[in-house]
């Protein structure tokens, strides 16, 4: 009983006509030998007329959370229950942050010496420049808490919870510009296609609350910078019900959950009973499965209607909440306004909420755009996991921020005393965790006295993605689908869980 | 002897079932079955009874000289080849197949084909001869191995294994890493055999002065160096090394085990070494915990079973059932407030209350028969009640919930009245009571009570000025 449900059967007779022929070709490939093969293959041929205890998988049933016993999930106890991902387009300069290197301010302006690149390969940008000089932060950073973490001085709120965070320093990839590095992030692969993390633990482990999307995707509105594609929170080969939903950034981040005037909403749910038959019937003849996908969404969106319109309303949060996240939050559709509803939505079981915040892309005046850039984003993070540890939920929440690369040590353009830009870097660049089963208060691997080449504990980004499901009670190289031939997995046939940062 | 065959189409019917079973092993992963053909597998465990019987009969009768009857005979063949043909549809639905089902298979329809082999002798005549008696033998054999080999698919491979006298205790909360964490797993892996009553390779293993003393090839350990300590090299050698330990055809060591022993023993092998000595960073701490966290899994694995129908009838778009790992019985249990709530949503979780371990309640109008169901749960070990109108009264209900290791209750109506409860929950590791009416004066009663316990009141309102002067930090550094 292997992969009838791969096949198709339509209704329409065109179809069907087509349908027998490939029949045929099967039945000669699977009854190639004998007499006793033929009896047997007129046996197989009847598939059709017994297809009613077949396996026809609905929509519905499709995200029923028990049918996910059938893959054998979680294959471990799991730590996480739900994640928040803070994603920093663009490459923030973990120079001008979290890595501090005072042995630079000596070196200041002297060319980065060629056994340090290494012949390494460098961006378009900068590979014409004839010299790389040396530039030290001019941020100041001091060591925070008990954990003596070091933070610069842009980031004054996150500075309070370093105790909570646990900084992976040594963090790799692959890839050097912008778009390949942030599908690779979110995908395991450079080239797009591929499932994102959150359509797989959506596909592996289903929702935890039926009235919601198990995948939620937050773009914020107050960063600008390279452009972001749907197919970062898409489902790739995956069942497209496992796709992220994107809330709109401005007041309404999902439209129309209330009823408009003069209409009580009591007929709805007829509309959309005669709207389910009318796309059974065209699924029947197309045998798309994209239509059941529909179904489910149609469904899911008449739940939140009548159950959770309030979840996206931020409106009953107490005063000092908002003071908390900082005042951007009463302003919808910010990075702060998105980690408050980050919050709300994870308080509601959301599997998955990924923010993406953009313009950490500082080839030009570096300190100045780290600065503002931590402006917006620096107060909305630390409140989030200060308000996430308050009600308990970093027990069971994991909490990930970080971009697709880090920034080089040597300056791009002019270097003066006070400016500097950075190119891209991806050899070395620093993350941080907290929460559901990392270290608290820890920080892991280390870079050498430029920051450019990792000495110590080097984590690679399909290391991070092994980790991140192993979080999740998932072996990363159990959950796979097959598609074209092959099965696929969000690591490829890479990725090793870091044990080191694990509690 | 036996009477000349009067219906042949019983042999035709035997040489095609035989036909038909070879084939089906030959083309097994060729082979696509109609849903209809395979559910006749499922009468596999119902037939398999007879032919065992039938064959066993037969082959004693066989072997205690006397005539086999022939109907006897023609009948155990015939059930041995549906049996096998019928388990073999069975097999198809467990893919990939187990070592288990693999050599049940193929053993099965040996006792098939050698039930065929003989027929077929005893229709030409050949009852009596050296060759069938050999037959019987391996028949017998074959038969009860198939049988056994089935019996642990159904119903675990260890369902004949005899009691274990051992017992696992449970690991202590702050554990001693020599007695509790390296003893146990020297003795689940080596003191089998270097124990007083064995004493191989004349080592002993039973305490830390017995490893150090060592046996023919030196001392086991050296004290804050694994990569020098016998002990540790054994372990690393490859699986076909005469010396790997532990020897050919027993488990050997997992790696997390192997890497405890070895911080163990880098840290100088103590034996007063206490967990919570270990820093963070320390990898031992890590494995400890892990080691720490399967005894939970373990002691989940008493509860009762609980079917996924179950589940799914009690399940809804409102409450949502999980099991907190694949085949476990521990379900996680979150429920959300629907348009028109009633209470019945939370008490008909009545019938699974033994097995639930995290309970989430959070924002539900809670009255007391809700938490007369938590009361129930009496394996609970994590509860959220935080931002529901309960007060002193309905949290006392839940008094006795030994288990609970996390609670929260913040945006509640509890008082310092509660606290008494609160005290109560002796494993309680996080506590959660912000916005509540419990008083300081409660809190640090309920300090004193529970040292360990990690309490969070939320952000003190200190702190909160504190962010409002900030804003004009940010302000200046742009």
């Amino acid at each position: 009983m292997c992969d009838h449900h791969d096949k198709l059967r339509s209704n329409n007779r065109d179809l069907q006509s087509i349908e027998k022929q490939w029949d045929r070709r099967e039945f000669f490939k699977k009854t190639s030998l004998g007499i006793g093969a033929m009896a047997l293959g007129s046996l197989l041929q009847s598939e059709k007329l017994w297809s009613a205890v077949n396996p026809v998988a609905g929509p519905i049933d499709s995200l029923n959370s028990f049918a996910k016993n059938k893959l054998g999930l979680p294959h471990h106890l799991p730590k996480a229950k739900r994640i928040v991902y803070l994603f920093q387009s663009g490459g923030p300069s973990q120079l001008d942050l979290f890595d501090y290197k005072p042995k630079l301010k000596d070196m200041f302006g002297q060319d980065l010496p060629d056994s340090i690149r290494a012949g390494q390969r460098l961006t378009g940008m900068s590979a014409d420049q004839t010299a790389f000089p040396i530039a030290a932060s001019t941020l100041n950073f001091k060591q925070y808490g008990e954990s003596r973490a070091w933070v610069s001085d842009a980031m004054p709120y996150l500075s309070e919870v370093v105790d909570d965070l646990c900084f992976i320093k040594g963090m790799h990839t692959d890839a050097i510009n912008h778009d390949p590095a942030i599908t690779f992030f979110q995908t395991g692969s450079q080239q797009p296609g591929r499932p994102s993390i959150g359509s797989w633990i959506s596909y592996g482990l289903g929702s935890d609350n039926d009235n919601l999307p198990t995948f939620i995707s937050l773009v914020s509105k107050n960063g600008s910078g390279q452009p972001l594609y749907s197919r970062l929170w898409g489902n790739g080969f995956l069942p497209t019900e496992h796709q992220g939903v994107q809330f709109r950034s401005g007041k309404d981040p999902v439209l129309y959950l209330g009823d408009p005037e003069n209409y009580d909403g009591n007929d709805r749910r007829q509309m959309l009973d005669y709207l389910k038959k009318l796309n059974g019937m065209a699924y029947d003849a197309f045998g798309d499965p994209e239509i059941n996908a529909r179904i489910a969404q149609y469904e899911m969106a008449y739940r939140m209607q009548t159950s959770v319109p309030e979840v996206t309303d931020t409106s009953d949060e107490p005063d000092y909440i908002f003071d908390m996240y900082g005042p951007d939050s009463r302003n919808p559709g910010t990075y702060a306004a998105n980690c408050l509803m980050a919050r709300k939505l994870l308080e509601k079981d959301v599997k998955f909420v990924q923010l993406y915040h953009q313009g950490w892309d500082q080839h030009g005046n570096c300190p100045g755009g780290v600065k503002y850039q931590s402006k917006n984003t620096d107060q909305g993070t630390a409140a989030l996991i200060k308000d996430l540890k308050q009600r308990g939920m970093l027990e069971d929440t994991l909490v990930v921020w970080g971009g697709e690369f880090g920034r080089t040590v040597y300056s791009q353009g002019q270097l003066t005393e006070t400016n500097y830009g950075r190119d891209h870097h991806p050899k070395a660049f620093t993350m941080f965790m907290a929460g559901a089963g990392v270290k608290p208060g820890f920080t892991y691997g280390e870079t050498d006295d430029f920051g450019y080449n990792i000495i110590k504990d080097p984590v690679h980004t399909h290391d991070f993605q092994a980790t991140l499901l192993h979080l999740f009670g998932i072996d990363h190289e159990r959950l796979t689908f097959k598609h074209q031939g092959r099965r696929y997995r969000l690591t490829d046939v890479h990725g090793d869980v870091v044990k080191d940062i694990l509690v | 002897m036996a009477q000349k065959n009067s219906t042949p189409w019983v042999d035709y019917v035997i040489f095609g079932l035989t036909v038909f079973l070879v084939f089906c092993l030959i083309f097994e992963s060729f082979i696509d079955l109609p849903s209809l053909v395979a559910w006749l597998g499922r009468w596999h465990p119902l037939i398999l009874h007879f032919p065992i019987v039938l064959l066993l009969m037969a082959a004693v009768i066989g072997l205690l000289n006397q005539i086999v009857p022939k109907l006897l005979l023609t009948i155990a063949t015939l059930s041995a080849l549906v049996t096998a043909i019928t388990g073999f549809f069975l097999g198809t639905e467990s893919v990939p197949k187990g070592d288990l089902i693999f050599w049940h298979q193929w053993m099965g329809a040996g006792v098939a084909f050698l039930a065929v082999v003989w027929y077929w002798l005893s229709t030409n005549h050949l009852q009596q001869t050296y060759l069938v008696k050999g037959i019987q033998v391996v028949l017998i054999l074959l038969v009860g191995l198939t049988g056994h080999y089935g019996g642990m698919i159904t119903h675990g491979e260890d369902f004949l294994a005899l009691p274990r006298s051992k017992k696992l205790e449970k690991i202590p909360e702050d554990p001693l890493i020599y007695e509790h964490i390296v003893y146990r797993v020297l003795d689940n892996n080596c003191i089998g055999c270097h124990n007083p009553n064995k004493k191989k390779g004349e080592l002993l293993m039973t305490n830390i002065n017995e490893l150090l003393q060592g046996g023919e090839s030196g001392p086991a350990l050296v004290l804050g160096d694994p990569g020098n300590s016998e002990l540790i090299r054994r372990l690393h050698l490859p699986m076909e090394d005469e010396e790997h330990m532990p020897p050919d055809g027993k488990k050997p060591l997992t790696e997390d085990e192997i890497q405890i022993l070895e911080r163990w023993i880098a840290l100088g092998a103590s034996d007063t070494l206490k967990l919570s000595h270990l820093d963070n960073s320390e990898p031992l701490a890590g494995m400890v915990k892990k080691m720490m966290d399967s005894g939970t899994e373990n002691s989940w694995a008493k509860l009762p079973k609980v079917a996924d129908s179950t589940l799914q009838n009690l399940a809804s778009d409102y409450v949502t059932i999980k099991r907190i790992a694949s085949n476990s019985q521990a379900l996680s249990i979150s429920v959300f407030l629907p348009p028109e709530y009633d209470p019945k949503n939370i008490t008909d979780l009545k019938r699974i209350a033994n097995n639930i371990v995290e309970l989430d309640l959070s924002g539900i109008p809670l009255g007391e028969k809700e938490m007369e169901l938590v009361a129930l749960c009496k394996n609970l070990e994590w509860l959220e009640v935080d931002r529901t109108p309960i007060t002193d009264m309905e949290f006392a209900k839940i008094i006795g919930l030994e288990n609970l290791r996390v609670l929260k209750a913040y945006e509640t109506g509890i008082s310092d009245e509660s606290v008494a409860v609160l005290k109560d929950f002796k494993g309680l590791k996080s506590l959660y009571v912000w916005e509540t009416q419990i008083s300081d004066q409660g809190l640090s009663e309920l300090r004193e009570a529970l040292p360990s316990l990690h309490l969070d009141y939320g952000i003190d309102p200190e702190l909160k000025t504190e962010f409002i002067e900030k804003d004009t930090i940010v302000d200046s550094i742009q």
